[in-house]
């Protein structure tokens, strides 16, 4: 969270200059236009035979939680995708591509029955944890059963908490029921990494297993040691049934503080930038550093200025509406921002299969912003601020403390609203208040949040839009905006029980329109990190679909 | 003296008591919580967070959780870490020694460089050389932490690559000189601050000395100067130092939080830090544990200690 | 910082000094002087200095950021917002200086009351007084800001508020230490045999005594209050933006190090002019206020 939160900026869609220099800058990926994002090209240089040299990976977070089912945060998942291994994992396009799995069931290749209702799974033969013990269908079964124990601590049950009945056919094959027809559970899939039941089951208490500081894992890298507050090392594991490993050893090295870590990849301490990267202000000058390729990725989250809709004041769509109109959003992400991220209509990735790119582009004109605020009622109490019924153009806009840059679009936005009399006070708050019972039970009157909506690479966003999931309203989600509209819990209802992709897009397309229109979230752009690698580190593919950067650091290697 | 000594470990055990009830009440009433971080990691919704807090006992009424904690503290069980649900003193322990390494360091360049810096000031009041300290301490006072380490690696690393941009030591090296070349850095900047105040106290100790009766007295017995500054004086001086030093020990393991992120450093601040701003409790109240005791320490031998050099403090 | 204030521990019995050695040996001590004269400037520049300038110190113009010094009417260059940074510096000022000043004034005095309380009185008060100091103490400076700052909406007052809370103690233990040794001395013995009132003798006998090291430990907290502020901004409880104190320019400007440092030279030089001065004048008090210096 605190990624998303802390987060500096990024871009999307180079324009050609852009696109020129980093072709030239390295060749390390290639603009394929919007549906493909970035894919590696084909280099002159080839793997290695056998696993040689090791990367440093700095991040500004450090990652703690080794059990991948337990409560983690993004920069975890960069360990587990190179230590454990999912059924499938999500590829660069956003389709899935299969891991432990021999392929994604789907009611084509008969893996889903044609009511939605029962899966079966079909698994690799030659796949062996870190221990050499061979890899079976009831590691599958133990770890989706392990989720749902109630004594767990499990991080995320959503999805998994349908499935019934789970038989082992045989070490390759395995079969369940889902209580209905859920069509994001393969996206859940993809992130749910799958835990060795040879270990896990000796184990008392699975909360506070050694395991936990010992992970054992199916990945291309096993385990070396963690020093905390400082490394986590990992080395090859020769035995890994997929691509590579071609690198003999990755660190995950924890640097606090971004200038730090941008002055670490500057000297070569550090081979490659995780999260957060790089901060935006840095983005020229790292890609003049010699022998350094910075270039920027795009993420799933979306920067929006989230709306208590809860308040008085923010009831009426016009002012949500006015606020928008007044918002400079060309200036906050080609000054403040760099112009490196895309500015955005959606509150969906452009990548996704579901986005939908013919919706009303913004548009900044203050005029048009006073004119529907007075056309609504919403006029001078006297003091230049307008106020209707009493109600005055007032609020608080809260975000983390001490991300220079946000606050930055904090003050400017400030200024934008002012001229059109609305007053903007800010109130900025550590992350563990900010994000706590201020946020999820909406005692916030308006927020900078960069959310990521979809469930990876799957557009379905009913935590945060549909009116069951109001938490302040003892709702189960996160929908905090108190965001309550028919139209959308209909669509929302509906794309989650359909499978059919196209049929999916439809509706979500309808959905954008329908947040277009009512604004809870005003949409401000998508981001994309700043990222360093070194020079000859080759083979980085760009994810919009995981939430962090060393997603396929099995296929890395230095070519020299 | 033996029952004041009792008398004073006997309240201490009740402060300690005090503190951490204290300690726990503020913790936990403060807004945020452990679970907050994950609010936005996507596909997190409000009931895995209830759920998560349940299984953790968090949705317990205070007292209880604080009765929970302080009974197994009793027994030794000082908790697992939220973080990395390791056990606390492991976690504290990971964290110390890197910390203590670079406290060692920057303290002997301080207590040397310090003192001697002061002895001379003070022998030599008013002239360039004081004047030229006095001015360096107060800059090297006022400057953050954060620029000195920053612009210390952006000339040192960055542009002449004499020395690491921190870390502790090289992944994979763990010899030595490897240690060394990556303690020089942080040990010096960390030093700056404390050969500044070291040069001060030292400087004010030894003023107050050298006007006394016994250096005076000295003087008239036509010792030479030299033995009297340091023979005599020094000596002396050095009392208020010892007692400066006991007070600087729980200053010493908390570790130096801006020194420790500039350098990529493992140390207790930096681990401190993280722990509150996480609200990982069971870590933030054994390092709290860990301090008071060391500062309760630290007071009782400071006030020993003035009892010792000043007969007409009485101890009561 | 934190052992600073304690550096008028040395047991130190001074006679009522004499007003006129007093600041003949002040004005004899040439970087009390200096510290003196350049604290009245800051204060002069930041109480006058924004009418000079000829911008808001909020006025935001995105299109003419990060203009360098010395080249423009923005005398001291604009900020990532395009912003007025002499404007936005002086301005600052009125907030660093005042949380300096402010949070000094509240320390000293609570310090001063608890120490002088628990040091005449000995036995039961002076224990529990100083027990609870100690308890204090315990907490470490970040835990108590943060504990506070948590239940607080941050303003300059809270803030300064804030600042006063956590740094009392030493004060309170250095007055303490003083008085302890000092109402054993034949002149407080006098004092109670004539029958003068407590309140008397600790205002009258005692404290004129102890005068000396409260000065000191006074403009070390100014300047440790001035830095500590910069402190909680940095870890998110500071004044709130647009509002600018030093210590915040001085973080917002970290990451502009190399590409615009002008944003981060300005405000350090304010801190460490400040910082240096106080402490200066603090020296200077020290010594203008200890007699034995005329032996010398």
């Amino acid at each position: 969270m605190d990624d998303t939160m802390s987060k500096q900026g990024s871009l999307m869609r180079p324009n050609r200059r852009r696109l020129m220099a980093m072709g030239l800058s390295g060749g390390a990926a290639v603009w394929m236009g919007p549906k493909l994002g970035w894919v590696g090209t084909a280099e002159a240089a080839t793997p290695p035979e056998k696993p040689t040299g090791q990367a440093v990976i700095g991040m500004s977070q450090e990652p703690t939680v080794f059990n991948p089912l337990m409560l983690h945060i993004e920069v975890d998942e960069g360990v587990y995708f190179n230590l454990f291994s999912p059924l499938w994992r999500p590829g660069p396009d956003g389709n899935l591509i299969p891991d432990l799995a021999t392929e994604i069931p789907s009611v084509a290749n008969g893996g889903i029955s044609e009511d939605g209702l029962t899966w079966t799974i079909r698994l690799r033969d030659n796949v062996k944890w870190h221990d050499g013990t061979p890899f079976s269908a009831e590691d599958v079964k133990y770890t989706i059963e392990l989720i749902n124990n109630p004594d767990f601590r499990a991080g995320r049950r959503a999805g998994h908490e349908l499935v019934r009945d789970i038989q082992v056919v045989s070490p390759t094959e395995l079969t369940w029921k889902m209580a209905e027809p859920y069509a994001p559970y393969p996206a859940i899939l993809s992130w749910t990494f799958i835990v060795p039941k040879h270990i896990l089951e000796k184990e008392a208490d699975p909360n506070t297993a050694a395991f936990n500081n010992a992970p054992i894992g199916t990945g291309a890298f096993k385990w070396v040691e963690r020093v905390p507050g400082d490394h986590i090392t990992l080395e090859a594991h020769q035995d890994f049934h997929g691509d590579g490993p071609y690198l003999e050893r990755i660190i995950f090295k924890y640097i606090p503080d971004m200038t730090v870590l941008y002055t670490q990849f500057q000297t070569g301490a550090v081979d490659y930038t995780g999260i957060q990267g790089i901060t935006p202000d840095k983005y020229e000058e790292g890609k003049a550093l010699e022998g350094r390729v910075v270039q920027t990725v795009p993420q799933p989250f979306i920067e929006n200025i989230a709306f208590n809709t809860g308040l008085p004041v923010f009831q009426d769509r016009a002012v949500r509406e006015a606020l928008l109109y007044g918002m400079d959003k060309q200036s906050i992400i080609e000054a403040i921002y760099y112009g490196l991220p895309t500015p955005t209509e959606s509150f969906l990735p452009s990548q996704s299969w579901a986005y939908n790119p013919d919706l009303p582009q913004h548009e900044y004109n203050p005029e048009k912003a006073r004119q529907i605020l007075e056309e609504a009622g919403w006029v001078d109490s006297g003091d230049g601020i307008r106020a209707k019924d009493g109600v005055r153009l007032e609020f608080t806009n809260s975000t983390t403390a001490g991300n220079t840059t946000r606050e930055q679009a904090q003050q400017f936005l400030q200024q934008n609203w002012l001229e059109i009399g609305a007053k903007m006070n800010i109130s900025n708050l550590p992350p563990a208040v900010m994000w706590g019972e201020y946020w999820m039970m909406s005692k916030f009157e308006t927020a900078m949040v960069g959310i990521g909506f979809g469930i990876g690479p799957d557009p379905d966003a009913t935590d945060f839009l549909h009116s069951k999931s109001i938490g302040a309203k003892g709702g189960a989600g996160q929908n905090t905006t108190q965001f309550s509209n028919p139209e959308a819990d209909k669509l929302l209802e509906e794309g989650a029980a359909v499978t059919d992709q196209e049929q999916r897009a439809e509706i979500y397309k309808k959905l954008q329109e329908v947040t277009r229109r009512e604004l809870p979230y005003l949409p401000i752009f998508q981001y994309a990190m700043v990222q360093g690698i070194k020079a000859g580190l080759e083979n980085f593919k760009p994810n919009f679909a995981v939430q962090e950067n060393c997603w396929n650091a099995n296929e890395w290697y230095f070519s020299s | 003296m033996g029952r004041y000594l009792l008398g004073r470990l006997g309240q201490n055990l009740v402060l300690l008591w005090l503190v951490s009830m204290i300690g726990f009440g503020v913790l936990y009433l403060a807004p945020g919580g452990p679970l907050s971080q994950f609010a936005l990691v996507p596909g997190m919704s409000q009931e895995d967070i209830a759920r998560i807090a349940a299984q953790m006992g968090l949705d317990r009424p205070l007292p209880v959780q604080y009765w929970e904690w302080f009974t197994r503290l009793l027994t030794g069980d000082w908790g697992r870490s939220y973080r990395d649900s390791q056990p606390v003193l492991h976690v504290i322990g990971s964290h110390l020694w890197a910390t203590l390494e670079l406290m060692i360091a920057a303290i002997l360049i301080a207590v040397l460089l310090g003192g001697w810096i002061g002895v001379m000031g003070a022998i030599r009041r008013y002239s360039f050389f004081d004047y030229l300290a006095t001015i360096g301490a107060m800059v090297a006072l006022s400057i953050p932490t954060f620029w000195f380490g920053l612009v210390t690696i952006y000339i040192f690393s960055v542009k002449l690559g004499w020395l690491p941009p921190g870390n502790r030591y090289t992944v994979g090296d763990g010899s030595f000189w490897n240690y060394l070349h990556h303690l020089i850095a942080p040990a010096l900047v960390l030093a700056l601050v404390e050969v500044a105040i070291w040069s001060r106290y030292m400087r004010a100790a030894m003023l107050d000395v050298i006007n006394q009766d016994f250096v005076r007295t000295a003087r008239a017995k036509g010792l030479p100067e030299r033995q009297i500054l340091f023979r005599h004086a020094l000596r002396n001086a050095l009392i208020p130092m010892i007692t400066l030093a006991g007070l600087q020990m729980p200053t010493l393991l908390g570790g130096a939080l801006v020194t420790e992120t500039v350098f990529t450093w493992p140390g207790m601040g930096r681990l401190f830090l993280d722990s509150l701003g996480y609200r990982d409790y069971p870590v933030v109240m054994g390092i709290l544990m860990f301090t008071a005791v060391m500062v309760l320490l630290g007071n009782l031998l400071a006030d020993l200690l003035c009892a010792v050099a000043d007969p007409r403090i009485r101890l009561d | 910082m934190a052992q600073v204030a304690a550096a008028a521990i040395e047991p130190v019995v001074l006679p009522p000094p004499t007003r006129h050695r007093a600041l003949r040996r002040f004005l004899r001590h040439r970087l009390a002087v200096f510290g003196l004269v350049t604290i009245v400037l800051l204060v002069l520049l930041s109480a006058f200095g924004p009418y000079l300038v000829p911008y808001d110190q909020l006025f935001i113009d995105i299109r003419n950021r990060f203009a360098p010094p010395f080249v423009s009417a923005h005398i001291f260059g604009t900020d990532p917002l395009g912003r007025d940074h002499a404007a936005r510096l002086f301005n600052a000022g009125r907030i660093s200086l005042t949380v300096g000043f402010l949070a000094m004034m509240i320390s000293i005095v609570i310090g001063t009351v608890v120490g002088a309380v628990a040091g005449f009185y000995g036995r039961w008060v002076g224990a529990v007084l100083m027990r609870i100091v100690d308890a204090i103490l315990c907490f470490p400076s970040v835990f108590l800001l943060l504990a506070l700052a948590a239940f607080i909406k941050p303003n300059v007052l809270t803030i300064t508020l804030i600042i006063a809370a956590t740094s009392w103690m030493e004060v309170a233990r250095v007055v303490q230490n003083q008085i302890r040794s000092l109402r054993e001395r034949d002149f407080t013995v006098a004092a109670e045999m004539i029958g003068a009132s407590d309140t008397a003798i600790i205002f009258r006998e005692l404290l004129p005594n102890v005068i000396g090291p409260i000065v000191v430990a006074a403009t070390l907290t100014v300047a440790r209050a001035i830095l500590m502020e910069s402190y909680i901004s940095f870890l998110g409880y500071g004044i709130q933006p647009p509002m600018a104190s030093w210590g915040n320019m001085l973080n917002n400007a970290q990451q502009y190090l190399t590409s615009a440092p002008w944003l981060a030279i300005f405000p350090g030089v304010m801190i460490t002019l400040a910082v240096a001065s106080f402490n200066f004048v603090g020296d200077g008090l020290r010594d203008a206020l200890d007699d034995r210096l005329d032996a010398q």
